[in-house]
């Protein structure tokens, strides 16, 4: 089976800093994969250059076979939304929410393919479903809600389309413990057939024993099982 | 002259001149851009309708169609000229505003070059009738500008509130970067929103020459008009202009009626004066959480 | 290292010839390689090169050195009138000068020529050039007055042309009316300007940029409309002639021209120096503390922004109502014109083609739209055509207009050195940058580094022959590879170091590890027993190969 990312020889930074050096990272269908690091070692960036949202990267990207890296720095995030087209799932770190939309209305905004655009109810009830508290908020604009609901709201917005790789950036970040476990469970919760999943945390604890591996990120470098060629086992 | 017929010609110069205020308002709250090119773009539905009168048909629904297309087509021609190019260059804003105004210079100098300055006369699109409503006489192109104005802004804010496109747009206006990570193109969208506000001037082009002729700078008023029924709104609300455009209206034929035609724009920039004093964001632009920068 | 380097050979024991040689006689080995080989490779670029730093022209003069302290002064204030470093040249010691800031010499002499310009100008366009130079220097002070609102207040006005006609009309108007002689119409203007720019100045205080822009728009017409309709403004001749002027009738044509010229040229001189007073001194470099979107913090130090920016609103409304009185009383009046559309747009078009916010960027952009419109008067329409295709032109392209180019394109090459930079660097691994500020034995950090290289030397030489070599002989003399193997393990620190410990009297032998602490046992690695002292040193050996492989 195709591999669901292929990251090669990847370098990216943002003007005269390189904060990646040339990684290699392989993803599998149906994996979930933990990165874990401290703060500004890189995660983010890795993935604002899955999406294209870095100010330069250098290296191939091939996500689902096709290529999304580039070469040329043409304005960060120029291209996002074409990539996140073709089948990236973002769920950004700080959550990146329209303050003056309805939860119903973001979640709508997340299914943004004609095909999850036709069958959003639903793919909003599945979501419902993992996140039950919002079932009630749907009404309410997202600037009132409290920060474990916003973060269920951008996490339910990237569930609204079928993609390929869902990136979730500190899905556990700011919130009370109970609260990012419950997230983190119910991020854990779902089914992947055969996409993939890759968690970026701080909180090791909260990964260990729960995804098929966990590489670890350091000065812009992974250490770990990055390129593991073995698949593991489909997804737990 | 009485009370009624001042408030009718309210509610129809609110109709036009908030059609503009309305487009201008959606356009700076979804992409930051202050379009001052709606002169032009009126301008050129204008000629571009008149031309389907004069060589084509005369046909009012198609006449009518045409001008809102090559009103869309203008919204689309402001969009790859500036928008697209400028808009994650610094200082876009203001380089912006000044591309758009150097689009109505070179627009209305080619209007000048090509159609010469005479004025045209558009066909009557809603006939000669009347109707007696309440004891009011309403003639066929007062009641005709007020429904297709409606009716445009009807369907304007349903497509906003329910289509996947206005909630696209909706969304950019909150938060552009946002907007990118759930796959809204801003490139894409800036299209959308200017072929719809193009849209929108093309009407009040094709609805204002029921009373007006088509000239070369014949958009500059209608432009004003726009933008200060906007500014007086707040910019990005598309209630704050509907209300201000029935004020300003009120206004403009309460001047009318008691000072003389003369002193309509004096007492209407104190009354835009006055409420931006009050609410330096306009009548509702503090109530909805619209871009602000 | 790849193995493609590796050459196998048999090592014979050069000992072996005299007989007394411990260890192997001969063993199967490999070519050791040259270490300098991985340093020189990882020292390396494989990417090519480039010099960084800049060149900076600047025009080096001599000088004697006592000449650098008798400097021409601006009279009566001890400033210098260039600013002049004086240095030694670092080869031959000679004193030698250079000019730091060269624009007060670039100023001068455009001025000059500006100034010296009708004895050039061809006679069969003497007339055209002449009144265009008079309007281009009435309307190079407007702009140069544009400039301090937009530029260092940051008030984005478009009334600007709406000041400068109503005091025109209104000067004209009273020159009319009553008689009033022409040097006081400038003053007229100025009274006018100054109740005009307070009026416009309240909403300035409330409202932001566009609103603000948008509003002004809206006030231009507002005047457009109220002074074509109103009665006592004239409105059937397209104007509002027959005021009091400085240029007399019964003059020569020429002479008449020529006094146009050179006193909107003293106009404009005029302009210049209110434009540094302000923007140079005070209340310029107050504003230049707060520039737009730091307002706040530049009020959080003390800095009355909004005051400053309403001072130099009305100061400059004063002087554009006083270019409204000078513009009537030099042209017996003014004409409608003044508040179209488009000459707000023309006027907007002569800032973004200089570069909104400097007083060079007015002048030029004044001086090529002038030039555009009322040179090349037979090209007719087509002109504000042009006029708008170079507005647009320059405003997609350039951040700031022509004088922002240099900037700009600074700004980009950096840019772009910064990344080919980064992402070409192939450097990084052992220790981040952030790490190693805070790593305080500086030699450590070089030390790592070494040891890194040594490390991926050696793991170059770990091939199956030298263990093969060192398990049938773990003592005495081996081959180079095998011996650089064992220095490099001979070298490892206490910490975790290998040892064997002799379970029993005669063995069996366990490896245990040193903990490194002084009082602190050692702690068993792994409960495999080697029956002799040689197979321990081989288990041990085999240890060492396995972590330093792992590294």
């Amino acid at each position: 089976m195709k591999e669901v990312l292929k990251v090669e020889g990847l370098s990216a930074g943002y003007g005269p800093l390189r904060v990646l050096h040339d990684l290699d990272l392989v993803i599998h269908p149906g994996e979930r994969i933990g990165i874990v690091g401290l703060n500004g070692h890189g995660k983010t960036t890795l993935f604002y250059a899955i999406a294209g949202l870095t100010g330069w990267q250098r290296g191939s990207i091939l996500l689902n076979g096709q290529q999304i890296g580039r070469s040329r720095s043409q304005g960060a995030g120029r291209y996002t939304h074409k990539i996140v087209r073709q089948g990236l799932a973002i769920m950004p770190q700080g959550d990146e929410i329209f303050n003056g939309l309805t939860v119903e209305e973001h979640l709508d905004s997340g299914a943004f393919t004609p095909e999850a655009w036709r069958t959003r109810k639903e793919r909003k009830e599945r979501v419902l479903n993992l996140f039950d508290p919002l079932r009630k908020l749907m009404k309410t604009p997202v600037g009132r809600l409290s920060g474990g609901e916003r973060r269920m709201v951008s996490i339910g917005r990237g569930l609204m389309t079928d993609a390929k790789l869902y990136l979730s950036d500190e899905p556990s970040l700011g919130l009370a413990p109970k609260i990012g476990l419950a997230v983190m469970d119910a991020l854990l919760a779902i089914d992947l057939k055969d996409s993939a999943m890759f968690i970026a945390e701080q909180n090791v604890a909260l990964l260990e024993g729960r995804v098929d591996r966990i590489i670890g990120m350091h000065a812009g470098k992974l250490k770990g099982e990055a390129s593991s060629g073995v698949q593991l086992g489909s997804g737990g | 002259m009485d009370i009624t017929f001042v408030l009718t010609n309210a509610i129809i110069v609110a109709c036009i001149y908030g059609l503009i205020a309305i487009a201008v308002s959606i356009t700076w709250s979804s992409l930051g851009l202050i379009n001052l090119a709606y002169g032009f773009i009126f301008s050129f539905a204008g000629y571009g309708a008149w031309m389907m009168a004069e060589y084509v048909t005369e046909n009012p629904a198609l006449v009518a169609a045409t001008g809102i297309a090559v009103g869309a087509l203008g919204g689309v021609i402001v969009c790859l000229t500036v928008f697209i190019p400028l808009h994650d260059k610094p200082n876009f804003t203001t380089r912006g505003m000044i591309a758009t105004l150097a689009i109505s210079l070179i627009g209305s100098q080619a209007f000048l070059m090509y159609f010469g300055p005479r004025p045209k006369a558009l066909p009557e699109i809603f006939g000669f009738w009347k109707v007696d409503f309440l004891g009011i006489t309403l003639t066929s192109d007062k009641i005709g500008i007020v429904v297709c104005s409606i009716a445009m802004l009807a369907v304007v804010v349903f497509w906003m509130r329910g289509s996947r496109r206005g909630l696209e747009i909706r969304a950019m206006m909150m938060n552009p970067h946002a907007a990118a990570i759930v796959g809204i193109g801003i490139r894409s969208t800036g299209v959308y929103v200017m072929a719809m506000t193009g849209a929108m001037a093309g009407l009040a082009a094709i609805l204002l020459s029921q009373t007006y002729y088509i000239s070369p700078f014949s958009g500059l008023t209608p432009l004003i008009k726009g933008v200060s029924i906007a500014l007086c709104g707040g910019l990005g609300s598309v209630q704050g202009a509907v209300i201000a455009a029935i004020l300003l209206g009120l206004v403009e034929a309460l001047t009318n009626q008691f000072l003389g035609g003369q002193y309509v724009l004096m007492t209407q920039f104190l009354v835009i004066i006055m409420v931006l004093i009050v609410r330096p964001r306009g009548i509702s632009g503090l109530l909805d959480k619209a871009r602000e920068q | 290292m790849s193995d493609a380097n590796r050459k196998d050979y048999v090592w014979h024991n050069p000992l072996a010839v005299w007989g007394t040689a411990t260890g192997n006689e001969k063993a199967d080995s490999i070519e050791v390689p040259d270490p300098r080989d991985v340093w020189d490779e990882n020292r390396a670029f494989k990417v090519p090169t480039y010099k960084v730093g800049r060149l900076k022209h600047y025009i080096i003069w001599p000088t004697h050195g006592d000449r650098l302290w008798n400097r021409m002064r601006w009279w009566p204030t001890r400033r210098n009138l260039l600013h002049i470093k004086g240095q030694y040249n670092r080869k031959t010691l000679a004193a030698e000068k250079k000019i730091i800031d060269r624009r007060p010499i670039y100023w001068a002499l455009c001025l000059l020529i500006i100034a010296l310009g009708p004895l050039f100008f061809p006679a069969d366009m003497m007339n055209t050039l002449m009144t265009a130079g008079a309007i281009f220097g009435v309307f190079a002070a407007i702009n140069v007055c544009w400039t301090l609102i937009i530029g260092t207040a940051s008030i984005f006005s478009l009334a600007t042309y709406a000041v400068v006609g109503t005091a025109g009309f209104i000067s004209s108007w009273v020159s009319i009316k009553y008689g009033i002689p022409w040097y006081f119409l400038p003053f007229i203007g100025s009274g006018v300007g100054l109740i005009f720019g307070a009026a416009i100045a309240i909403p300035a205080l409330r409202l932001d940029g566009f609103y603000y822009a948008l509003l002004t728009l809206g006030l231009n017409e507002l005047c457009r409309v109220f002074f074509t309709t109103s009665n006592e403004f004239g409105s059937a001749s397209g104007g509002l002639y027959g005021a009091s002027t400085f240029v007399n009738d019964t003059w020569e044509p020429i002479t008449q021209s020529m006094v146009t010229y050179y006193s909107s040229f003293a106009l404009l001189i005029g302009a210049l120096f209110l434009f540094r007073l302000i923007h140079g001194k005070r209340l310029g470099r107050i504003l230049r503390m707060a520039p737009e979107k730091r307002e706040a913090f530049a009020a959080a130090c003390g800095v009355d922004y909004k005051r400053a920016r309403i001072t130099i609103f009305v100061v400059t409304s004063i002087a554009l109502g006083f270019i409204g009185g000078f513009y009537s009383a030099q042209y017996r009046g003014i004409a409608f014109s003044i508040f179209g559309f488009d000459t707000v747009l023309l006027g907007l078009a002569m800032l973004a083609i200089g570069g909104i916010g400097k007083a060079e960027g007015a002048i030029l952009g004044t001086l090529v739209v002038v030039f555009l419109d009322k040179v090349l008067l037979e090209l007719g329409p087509i002109r504000h055509f042009m006029i708008g295709a170079l507005m647009l032109g320059v405003v997609l392209f350039l951040n700031n207009g022509y004088f922002g180019i240099k900037q700009q394109f600074n700004a980009w090459r950096d840019k772009k050195r910064g990344e080919w930079r980064s992402s070409r660097s192939e450097k990084g691994g052992e220790a981040l940058p952030e790490e190693a500020t805070e790593i305080e034995d500086k030699d450590d950090l070089y030390f790592r580094r070494f040891d890194k290289l040594q490390r991926d030397y050696l793991k170059g030489l770990v091939t199956p022959q030298i263990i093969e070599e060192h398990r049938k002989q773990p003592l005495g003399q081996h081959s180079e590879a095998l011996e650089r193997v064992l220095l490099y393990f001979r070298r490892a620190k206490m910490e975790d170091k290998y040892a064997l410990h002799r379970a029993g009297a005669q063995g069996p032998y366990k490896i245990i590890a040193f903990s490194g602490v002084r009082g602190v046992s050692p702690r068993l690695v792994d409960d495999r027993e080697y029956a002799t002292l040689d197979e321990g040193y081989h288990g041990v050996f085999m240890r060492r190969v396995h972590d330093l492989m792992e590294t």
